[in-house]
């Protein structure tokens, strides 16, 4: 008895993890320099979106775990044989555009959290970018995998930064369920940044490569969900924190989030002297983690979607476009972080933008394969499940056509 | 070549030119190696999927639309069968495994028999990157293949043969994918014959491997000599004996001939004493002889026989004795002494004797005579076989006119390259390859040009030194593209004589009268451009100090005059070069003759403009 309950434990450990590594491996460089900047520029204002965008993400990675349990197959494989070449391209052309945003993303936070104890960009970058690739290119970087992602772990402190910092709980909540919406430029495009930033193209993928590689079944979809709904809440807490942290810390004091630098005052009440140390290692340990899982995603997807040989196994000859734009992506990505006089944090909030515009499309793929009774049998979307889907994708529309609109005004 | 993607959405038209709706897919039978289409799916105006026979409501098809041969109301829809499988839904954009690759790839079109063909028939799923390219948009195809090909990179279609595909899709492993080649019995060994060339090199073998002996015997003999060769290297040495013994005797010698000595040996010993016996005495014969050619297969009764014992001999025959047009008549010496047509001995009586129905003004060859005389000669006298006969008369075999008509074919082809225009067999050479020669063949001159003011040039650098030698040469060789040019047309002139006359032919004129002739032509055409230059001379340099000048232009029109009369004069020896070279069985590339022709034509040009000045 005690046994088989342990057994069974056990297997639910053995299927969680891809949900909550996904979710976690949401708060990178991007996603920091994205809720911190939401709550220094606009204090509580925006803590409405966390539940929402818990609830969004809660959709997306279970139905895409539901997709990849039902099929056995991967994301861009199911967009190619549902709708043919031509969406296939499009398709594949947005995530490759997304991700390469978010790998440059990922070295600007390396560049900007070593920057923080000091090290130049010319070498921070060229040696993250080697090292990357090398570990991509060798497949090794699973064994690193677990120690990055405890590293990133570290912006679990920011939940007692949170407390530590006094915030007026009550107006906090209050912020969190009454939404408020504001029709400032700035605003909206933070608004945009955060769903692309929470609910990333990337994920849609990883997540349904990791259930295939896991050669997880139908059977495996209850166990997925709990995943999901748990990785989705812890990942949603602790964005919830940096908020509250930075939104009582930086935003009454008046301090614009420009910098790495700036992001990290809001660990002080926690850290003391000692909150920018700990705010740079955390970022450096998401968004290395990121920047060796982004590269070879993108690789993935795009030969998968178009036939091509891929997989670390291959040879250069074999496998040319796989190799090919993992190298592509990480040399271009780094190389562009070393133009002199760039805006490392600048490029973060820019990649976020722009995968909140490109995540409609793909979106949309998600929401009519997984409805689709043809291809998902049984396991086919629920009308609840398609309603929010398709919220989220009008709702994404929505915003980021308003967005466009105060930038042509204020242009 | 029709493509799925290409077809997929276009309109389905009835026999009144009413349209139906727009094509969602096809349906194919899977238990032949080339499957054939059997069902057509369409959306009506309303966007409801239905589905009929294609045998037997389709009336024609290309890539832009699809014709019923009945009217709308007259449609009965068919179901799915369990043995059909749909292209656009089960196969494209699926992952398939290349069962002989040992890979899996993505399907990113399926190729289909063109139109010439009556069936339509799936020949392959394209799995290469010109597949991709095609369904994004056929524009980009056509332009993305046209840079690869100025670059020198073709892009090759990758095709996987039904056969070799596996579906990876779980609820399609019911269907049947093993092909039993009996299937292939519907098609005449000549169709897959052309289906095999379509393929590429490693697909051709593995079709080949399906067919048996027979269907193998059958295709491989319609094939090109290379090909044909390349197929048999790729067979086990027990398969291509069983594979030649199946064949017609002479189409087998012709095959032999193709390989190289060690494995032709090796594979003859393989065979039946009979059969080795029969191709070793054709190989026997030089090439290109009538001998080559000659089926040994013939019907030859004494002249004492009647019809009926004809008949009777006939019905005795052997199934794959090769087709019998006439039967030919032996005197008590066993010479060949008449012929008797086929339609003459159904007509007649069973018991005519065959010496009076026989016509006794033969028309025969010997094992030694060209090819190309028996293939004209079976032309000229309407024949469908014309019998070869040795020395002393004996009947040896017959040049049936199937094979004749390859003899003309390959004549022509030559001759179409003594012409200049390069192989007319597409696929033998790349096509950037093919264009750049033809570039090359029309632009020679330019590069002959070229060379001979650089000659020019250091010539007169070295007799003369100065500062003006680039100046003096290239107003000297202002006349030198008259010369060249007149030299490569003189060529053309040499080989289009060469092609309409026959040596043999009583009408053509000899070599004296030829030589007269073009000699003529080399005169005034010299003459001409003398006093062409005389004229120019004397405008330019009127009432001034130009001497340096226009000497340097006169001696090169005096020079490039008699270069042309000499390039005219050599008329006589191209043609004779060609004509020794065609008795020897020599092919002539037309790009060569041209190439000496202006070589000559420049060298004389240097030496006369050079000397020129001295000799006035």
């Amino acid at each position: 008895m005690r046994r088989s309950n342990r057994s069974k434990i056990l297997s639910i450990l053995a299927v969680m993890g891809p949900g909550l590594l996904t979710s976690l491996a949401g708060n990178d460089a991007g996603g920091i320099a994205t809720y911190s900047n939401a709550g220094a520029t606009y204090g509580y204002g925006q803590l409405w979106t966390v539940p929402l965008m818990c609830l969004l993400l809660v959709v997306v990675q279970e139905t895409s775990a539901r997709m990849g349990c039902a099929t056995g197959k991967g994301f861009a494989s199911l967009i190619r044989e549902r709708f043919g070449i031509r969406v296939s391209a499009l398709a594949m052309l947005a995530l490759v555009v997304s991700n390469f945003a978010v790998t440059l993303s990922e070295f600007a936070g390396i560049a900007s959290g070593l920057g923080i104890f000091g090290v130049p960009v010319v070498y921070s970058v060229p040696v993250a970018a080697l090292l990357t690739w090398i570990l991509v290119m060798s497949g090794s970087y699973r064994r690193v995998e677990k120690i990055l992602l405890a590293i990133s772990c570290i912006f679990v402190t920011y939940i007692v930064a949170g407390v530590l910092a006094k915030p007026d709980w009550g107006s906090a909540l209050t912020a969190t369920v009454v939404p408020q919406m504001s029709f400032d430029p700035g605003y909206v495009s933070l608004l945009v940044a955060n769903v692309g930033t929470t609910i990333s193209p990337y994920m849609i993928f990883m997540v349904a490569s990791n259930v295939v590689e896991k050669k997880l079944d139908a059977g495996d979809i209850a166990g997925q969900r709990a995943d999901n709904v748990s990785g989705a809440v812890v990942a949603e807490v602790i964005t919830w924190f940096i908020m509250l942290a930075t939104g009582t810390v930086l935003f009454p004091a008046g301090i614009v989030v420009n910098d790495a630098a700036d992001a990290a005052r809001a660990l002080e009440p926690l850290a003391g002297a000692y909150a920018g140390a700990m705010f740079a290692v955390g970022l450096v340990g998401a968004s290395f983690l990121a920047a060796c899982v982004l590269p070879g995603i993108t690789a993935s997807a795009v030969c998968e979607a178009f036939g091509w040989e891929r997989g670390n196994d291959c040879t250069w000859q074999e496998a040319p476009v796989y190799k090919g734009l993992i190298t592509g992506i990480t040399l271009v990505s780094a190389a562009i972080i070393l133009v002199p006089g760039m805006d490392l944090f600048g490029i973060m909030m820019a990649a976020q933008v722009i995968n909140g515009i490109l995540l409609p499309v793909l979106l949309v793929c998600l929401v009519l394969i997984a409805s689709d009774r043809h291809i998902m049998g049984e396991h086919a979307n629920g009308r609840v499940w398609n309603a929010l889907t398709w919220f989220t994708v009008v709702a994404v529309i929505v915003l980021t056509v308003v967005m466009f609109a105060f930038q042509l005004m204020g242009a | 070549m029709i493509y799925l993607s290409q077809i997929l959405g276009k309109p389905v038209i009835d026999v009144d030119g009413e349209r139906l709706g727009t094509i969602d897919d096809l349906g194919i039978a899977t238990g032949e190696v080339f499957p054939r289409v059997t069902s057509l799916a369409f959306r009506d105006r309303g966007h409801d999927p239905l589905m009929i026979s294609w045998g037997k409501y389709v009336g024609s098809y290309d890539e832009n639309e699809v014709r019923l041969r009945v009217k709308a109301v007259d449609i009965r829809f068919s179901y799915l069968q369990p043995d059909e499988v749909l292209l656009a839904r089960d196969i494209l954009n699926k992952q398939i495994v290349d069962t002989h690759g040992m890979r899996v790839v993505r399907v990113n079109d399926l190729k289909l028999s063109d139109t010439s063909s009556t069936q339509l028939r799936l020949l392959g799923a394209e799995v290469g990157v010109r597949g991709i390219l095609r369904s994004l948009s056929p524009g980009l195809e056509r332009m993305v293949l046209s840079m690869g090909r100025a670059l020198g990179h073709p892009i090759p279609e990758r095709i996987i043969a039904w056969s070799y595909m596996d579906l990876v899709e779980r609820d399609l492993s019911n269907v049947k994918l093993s092909v039993s080649h009996k299937t292939l019995d519907e098609l005449h060994p000549a169709d897959i014959a052309d289906i095999i060339e379509q393929l590429d090199p490693r697909l051709r073998g593995q079709v080949f491997a399906q067919l048996d002996d027979e269907q193998r015997a059958g295709a491989i003999a319609e094939l090109e000599g290379d090909d044909a060769a390349e197929l048999v290297g790729s067979m086990s040495e027990q398969e291509a004996s069983r594979m030649l013994q199946e064949m017609d005797p002479d189409d087998a010698a012709e095959l032999v001939g193709e390989l190289d000595y060690e494995r032709a040996e090796k594979l003859l010993k393989l065979m039946g004493v009979k059969e080795e016996t029969a191709i070793r005495q054709l190989l026997g014969y030089p090439d290109d002889t009538a001998g080559r050619i000659m089926t040994q297969e013939v019907v030859l009764l004494p002249e004492d026989a009647c019809v009926s014992d004809a008949i009777e001999k006939m019905r005795g025959l052997d199934e794959d004795f090769e087709a019998v047009r006439y039967v030919y008549t032996a005197d008590d010496e066993d010479r060949l002494s008449g012929v008797v047509s086929l339609d003459r001995l159904i007509v007649a009586d069973p018991e005519t004797k065959l010496s009076d129905l026989a016509t006794h003004e033969l028309v025969t060859a010997s094992p030694d005579e060209d090819q190309e005389d028996v293939a004209n000669d079976i032309a000229k006298y309407n024949l469908l076989a014309m019998p070869v006969v040795d020395d002393n008369g004996h009947l040896l075999g017959a040049v049936t006119v199937d094979d004749a008509l390859d003899v003309m074919e390959d004549e022509h082809e030559e001759d179409l390259q003594i012409a200049g225009a390069g192989r007319s067999s597409e696929g033998t050479e790349e096509l950037p390859l093919r264009d750049l020669r033809w570039a090359l063949r029309r632009e020679l001159w330019f590069f002959f040009w070229m060379v001979g003011v650089a000659v020019l040039w250091a010539v007169l650098q070295g007799t003369r030194g100065g500062t003006f030698a680039l100046v003096d040469a290239l107003l000297m060789a202002a006349a030198l593209p008259v010369a060249l040019i007149v030299a490569d047309d003189s060529v053309d002139y040499v080989t289009n004589f060469y092609l309409e006359h026959d040596p043999n032919a009583e009408n053509t004129p000899s070599y004296l009268g030829f030589g007269i002739k073009s000699a003529g032509i080399g005169l005034v055409l010299g003459v001409l451009i003398l006093a062409f230059a005389a004229a120019v001379v004397s405008m330019v340099s009127s009432g001034q100090a130009l001497g340096e000048i226009t000497s340097a232009i006169m001696s090169g029109f005096v020079a490039s005059a008699v270069s042309v009369l000499v390039s005219f004069l050599l008329c006589v020896a191209y043609l004779r070069v060609l004509r020794r070279r065609d008795e020897r069985n020599k092919e002539t590339s037309g790009i060569a003759l041209a190439c000496v022709a202006m070589a000559v034509a420049l060298f004389l040009f240097v030496l006369v403009a050079c000397l020129a000045p001295a000799l006035v």
